[in-house]
């Protein structure tokens, strides 16, 4: 039973949609702080190549997610100084920090004497929890067996909602995601809330891309997360904008990439499915959730911050 | 008793002197963090710049080459440059750029040797942009009656064009792919009816074509009725609907527009240089790119015409990078810095910072103006 | 000054504040002293607001001393001046609207645990209004509260933090009288506390009801303080404007004519569907100006949106100059002759980003000579621009700079002006002199008036009663989208419309 189809799927799915947990977590912080940061794909590019870059050098994984984790935070800086202490536009200064982020995370893959590119990783993320628990039907291979990160992934998770909703800086953040004036006056530093959890969610969309180039696929390869930092922001609305469904929007997600593969085990007829037709699901997904979910006023009963992608001038006058 | 470091204050009319400098220091600053990058990995800056340079401007076919690369990127700057002055947040460029390549590269095969250049010609660039107007209208027509963000829509869009035209290619035996060589998977040639001819090495006429259409789009927005009830409701869609001015109507409008030229910018890449609808040979991030050239042009659709050949340059210098083993991402990372500097640099544009001191200085300059 | 020491809570010497070049703030010199509520008099923008925005700690003054509780001190931020003690009720609220009233007095509390419990929040919420009089439900979300609750909301919040002084920034702006009767006493109860209230006006009357001392500002300086019961309502009121007080009024002899605006049973919708204006009728003539009076949030915006096609109505009639113009869009009303002054001249009205020509000839553009087919004509632009820009005296203009930079009374004059230029039929205006300076006040009376001697038919919406008994000729009252009571001017009495605003209804007279 355990070897079904639709089991050996979804275990996959947890597998695929992992780093995208982390970066959706990451944003859904972010964006509750009333900042749309754009530049996942970017953060994740860079997380994952520092990442790489760092368990190559130190065969740790530990010291990689680390390192992942600090790059995209520092990374995630410059969208915060232009779109918070700067006020340009937060939708141009995120785009402008994916492209930059694709071009130096593929720069210093192939950069050097000794690039990075096309050498296998030093240390791979491996399953643990295997053997007699993981036999358990059904539940047993969905609950154990896959690797660290994803029991991190799910304490990222569970801590990121207790964070929002029942801690006093969560409170602040909400307060500054939907009215940045009175959350100033109440005394909330509204630059500092941004600045503190657009950084936060650089370094979960670091550890998100850092989950690709050291588990998924463990060889560095020019941009190696596909489109997973567009599909997160997606996500953000179909999780709307809270963390525990991120975290089943994301094995969904994960589900949709895995399409593909799942057709080849079925055989014929659906192994004859073109594979290009398949790999637009996800995002065919991404659009009619949109469609049905998030449309107009909808969006804001969903949870969206009301201050969200609008800049905040302290002294307007 | 407090004394502030800086007082910021909005600048009612930016010089033009400032106007011009913010975008070449950006450049110039992005050069910087590109040959700190380069140096950190062991490279020689000046040796890569000096490489760019002459690949890009250092032979008439430099030249050339370079014009054929601005010549898409001009189209998809003007896209991103009318659709965000008017807070449309098209970021989908890309996919209409692609979906523009398919229907221009489909229109030229469905018309096949029979007919004149005449009828062909322009049948295929305008095939084109109805192709990006189409794969726009996926997310427009859904901002404008639903409320839905274009943002995500648009850039998903990117993704399944992408797969489509992949499928195309090589997932099916499409009318696209080439049947000549059934082994190796590439798009069918159009026929050279639906071609535009070059005159200068390999570049086309298609050049002069983005550049006249860019100033078209210019006109439009300035000069015509059209272009000030769009100028209205990108500055304040209240004020639009209090004018009687109908709002829906004007996003629809500007973001067809939008994917209509990404869309054009599609087909004189099929009907210039490409002449088939190759994935291997259709330069992928034209629409990003386009973002990048639209913001460095501060959205002026004139502007956009300069701002690409450079663009239009490091991309074109970016391959030949490769034969002093210098990765081709140099080109992408400058171009990202790029962006962020204009980006930052719109801050100063549009504020002044100064010294609490001069406050002084600073009335009377008010009181003279 | 030693001696003062303990019994003074706040001090300001000299303070300075420019915004942008202009001062709001000149030397401006201020005491407090403990328990006493002590009235800020000042037309708007005599620098009142800034001036308590400094002391919470919202701006930084440019030059001057500070002195809190007998020592300099520096807020830099509300927060800084929320520690010692100092909180602001803002005229615009500043309470997030999604959060429960619990969470709004929580937030940015700098005891608060890193773990935070609703129920406990909530019960602390509740003891408090209690306490104070001043209930309300902790668990509510802002946005389901009246405009009176939210007042009581931000009061609580700084009452939450025990706030030593505590500044009313024009309280009664958007209370009925009796609300404000209410809020008085709340305010007293605080100063029998100990504490310290300053309370932000311009209406004498209520200045001399509920304060010890005041302090009168005129053009950013201090131009007098008093205690209150030695004050002469007329000294003050001279102090206050620096002349004698000759705002334009209408005269009482109206060459009125035929109906020329009506509304018939008129329904229209609100924001989240429910119906706003319920079947309100009249009939405004020929030189008249009809004046339609109400607490913020009783329809009036529905009510103007229904009048000029912003929102087609549910059901009834619109009638202009014996035409039903119901179904008729924004641009076919605006052609008939319906000309609209929104309240806020930068969110709707005016297009802040482009240039003042631009704006000026946002109605008129569609038509020759502005434009010919579908191209502009920007000679004409000029031209009307230049006109009206001398004509109406509108200041401080220069080529291609958006028009969000010039002041508030320029904006108005601007945008009055465009709308005068189309010669109308009917005129609708809401709050149309809010927030400008008395000569600005004055310009915009003076259109408003010239418009009724043109016979044009004027619908004022305000909420500001002195500005509505000064120009109309009969008063409305609209309560929850009714019409609950009507009167001509001469009978209306703040007294009166404060009870018909309040939902009192009128016996006899609606």
């Amino acid at each position: 039973m355990n070897d079904s189809t639709l089991i050996l799927t979804l275990v996959a799915a947890i597998g695929l949609g992992t780093g995208l947990v982390f970066a959706t977590v990451g944003e859904i912080i972010t964006e509750r702080a009333g900042n749309l940061n754009l530049g996942v794909q970017g953060m994740m590019l860079v997380g994952a190549v520092a990442g790489f870059w760092a368990t190559f050098n130190t065969e740790s994984l530990l010291l990689g997610v680390i390192v992942a984790m600090i790059a995209g935070a520092a990374f995630s800086v410059i969208h915060a100084f232009a779109s918070v202490s700067l006020r340009v536009s937060q939708i141009v200064s995120g785009l402008a920090l994916t492209i930059f982020g694709t071009g130096l995370s593929s720069f210093l893959g192939e950069a050097g004497e000794d690039p990075l590119v096309g050498n296998p990783s030093k240390a791979t993320f491996e399953p643990i929890l295997e053997g007699g628990l993981a036999d358990i039907p059904v539940i047993g291979p969905l609950i154990f067996g896959h690797d660290l990160m994803v029991y991190v992934s799910w304490l990222t998770v569970a801590a990121a909602s207790y964070y929002l909703f029942h801690t006093r800086m969560g409170l602040s953040l909400r307060a500054v995601g939907e009215d940045p004036a009175s959350a100033e006056s109440a005394g909330v530093n509204v630059a500092r809330v941004r600045y503190a959890h657009i950084m936060a969610g650089g370094a979960l969309a670091g550890a998100g891309g850092a989950y690709f180039s050291l588990a998924l696929v463990p060889t560095w390869q020019n941009e190696p997360i596909g489109a997973s930092g567009w599909i997160a922001i997606a996500l953000v609305i179909l999780a709307s904008w809270r963390p525990w469904r991120a975290l089943f929007a994301a094995y969904l997600f994960g589900a949709a990439t895995r399409i593909g593969f799942t057709m080849q085990t079925l055989g014929e007829p659906w192994s004859n499915i073109p594979s290009s037709l398949l790999a637009m699901l996800p995002f065919v997904l991404a659009i009619i959730a949109m469609l049905v979910l998030a449309s107009g006023k909808r969006a804001r009963f969903l949870g969206a911050p009301a201050a969200l992608g609008l800049p905040y001038f302290r002294e307007q006058r | 008793m407090t004394t502030r470091r800086f007082i910021v204050e909005p600048r009612g009319l930016a010089s033009t002197g400032l106007i011009l400098a913010v975008p070449l220091l950006s450049v110039l600053l992005a050069v910087i963090v590109g040959a700190i990058f380069l140096a950190l990995t062991g490279n020689s800056p000046g040796e890569v710049y000096v490489k760019m340079l002459d690949v890009s401007f250092g032979s008439s076919r430099g030249i050339s080459e370079t014009l054929i690369s601005a010549t898409p990127l001009i189209l998809t700057g003007v896209a991103a440059a009318v659709a965000f002055k008017m807070l449309v947040w098209n970021i989908g460029a890309e996919g209409q750029f692609l979906m523009g390549a398919i229907f221009a590269a489909g229109m030229g095969i469905w018309l096949g040797d029979g007919s004149p250049a005449a009828v062909a010609l322009p049948l295929v660039i305008i095939a084109g942009a109805i192709g990006g107007a189409f794969w726009a209208s996926i997310s427009a027509v859904p901002k404008v009656y639903l409320g839905t963000n274009e943002i995500i829509t648009t850039l998903m869009l990117n993704f399944i064009a992408l797969n489509f035209m992949n499928y195309l290619i090589f997932g099916s035996s499409s009318p696209w792919r080439d049947p000549l060589v059934p082994q190796f998977p590439s798009g069918r040639p159009i026929p050279d009816s639906g071609r535009i001819p070059e005159f200068f090495n390999r570049l086309d006429y298609g050049f002069i074509v983005a550049c006249l259409l860019a100033i078209l789009a210019w006109f439009l927005i300035s000069k015509t009725r059209w272009g000030f009830e769009v100028r209205v409701v990108g500055d304040s869609a209240n004020t639009a609907r209090y004018a009687g001015i109908g709002v829906p109507q004007k996003i629809l409008g500007v973001f067809l527009m939008s994917g209509a030229f990404a869309g054009l910018a599609g087909s004189l890449y099929v009907a210039g240089p490409v002449g088939a609808l190759d994935p291997r040979s259709l330069d992928l991030g034209l629409g990003f790119t386009g973002i990048i050239v639209a913001a460095l042009a501060r959205l002026n659709p004139v502007a956009v015409i300069p701002v690409a050949i450079l663009m239009g340059a490091l991309n074109n210098a970016g391959p030949a990078l490769q034969s002093i083993q210098v990765p081709a991402a140099t080109v992408t990372m400058l171009q990202g810095a790029i962006l962020i500097f204009a980006v930052a640099g719109e801050f100063f544009i549009r504020n002044r910072v100064r010294r609490p001191e001069k406050r002084l200085e600073a009335l009377e300059e008010v009181s003279a103006a | 000054m030693a001696d003062h020491a303990d019994t003074l809570a706040v001090e300001f010497r000299n303070i300075d504040k420019a915004f942008y070049g202009v001062k709001a703030n000149d030397n401006v010199n201020f005491d407090l002293r403990r328990g006493e509520v002590h009235a800020l008099l000042g037309e708007n923008g005599a620098g009142k607001s800034t001036l308590c925005s400094i002391l919470a700690g919202l701006y930084r003054p440019d030059a001057g001393e500070f002195i809190f509780e007998g020592t300099p001190a520096t807020f830099k931020t509300p927060k800084d001046a929320l520690a010692a003690g100092v909180g602001m009720v803002y005229q615009h609220f500043r309470l997030v609207s999604n959060l429960t009233v619990a969470e709004n007095l929580a937030l940015g509390h700098p005891k608060l645990s890193v773990h935070i419990s609703q129920e406990q929040l909530e019960e602390e919420a509740r003891q408090l209004g209690e306490e104070y009089g001043l209930p309300v439900d902790p668990k509510a979300r802002i946005w389901q509260l009246s405009v009176g609750e939210q007042q009581r909301v931000e009061i609580l919040k700084l009452l939450y933090r025990d706030a030593k002084v505590l500044i009313l920034d024009e309280p009664t702006a958007v209370l009925t009288p009796q609300e404000s009767q209410q809020l008085f006493k709340t305010m007293r109860q605080l100063a029998a506390e100990g504490r310290s209230v300053i309370f932000v006006s311009h209406k004498l009357y209520e200045v001399k009801q509920v304060s010890d001392r005041v302090t009168v500002l005129r053009d950013g300086k201090t131009v007098g303080g008093a205690e209150t019961k030695d004050a002469e309502p007329r000294d003050l009121a001279r102090m206050m404007v620096g002349r004698e007080l000759d705002l334009p009024t209408r005269d009482p002899n109206p060459d009125i004519g035929e109906p020329m605006l009506i509304a018939e049973d008129l329904r229209v919708a609100g924001d989240r569907g429910l119906e706003a204006v319920k079947g309100v009728s009249f009939e405004v003539r020929r030189g008249e100006v009809l004046g339609i009076c109400g607490v913020s949030g009783n329809g009036q915006r529905e009510l103007a949106y229904g009048l000029t096609g912003l929102r087609i109505p549910s059901s009834g009639k619109v009638i202009l100059d014996d035409e039903d113009i119901t179904k008729k869009t924004v641009e076919q009303r605006i052609d008939r002759g319906i000309a609209y002054v929104p309240q806020s001249r930068l969110g709707m009205g005016l297009a802040p980003g482009l240039t003042t020509e631009e704006n000026l000839a946002l109605k008129a553009y569609r038509k020759p000579p502005f434009s010919n087919g579908p191209m502009l004509a920007p000679g004409v632009f000029k031209e009307n621009g230049t006109k009206l820009i001398e004509q109406y005296d509108i200041r401080g203009v220069r080529p291609g700079l958006p028009i969000r930079l010039l002041s508030g009374g320029n904006l108005q004059k601007a945008l009055l002006a465009r709308e005068v230029e189309l010669n109308p039929k009917a005129l609708i205006a809401r709050s149309p002199t809010r927030g400008l300076d008395v000569g600005a006040t004055e310009a915009v009376r003076n259109l408003v008036l010239d418009e009724r001697a043109k016979g044009t038919a004027v619908l004022l919406i305000s909420e500001d009663l002195d500005e509505l008994l000064a120009l109309s000729d009969r008063v409305l009252v609209l309560y929850e989208g009714e019409v609950v009571g009507r009167m001509p001017a001469e009978e209306a009495t703040p007294e009166r419309l404060g009870l018909l605003m309040a939902g009192h209804r009128d016996e006899g007279a609606a």
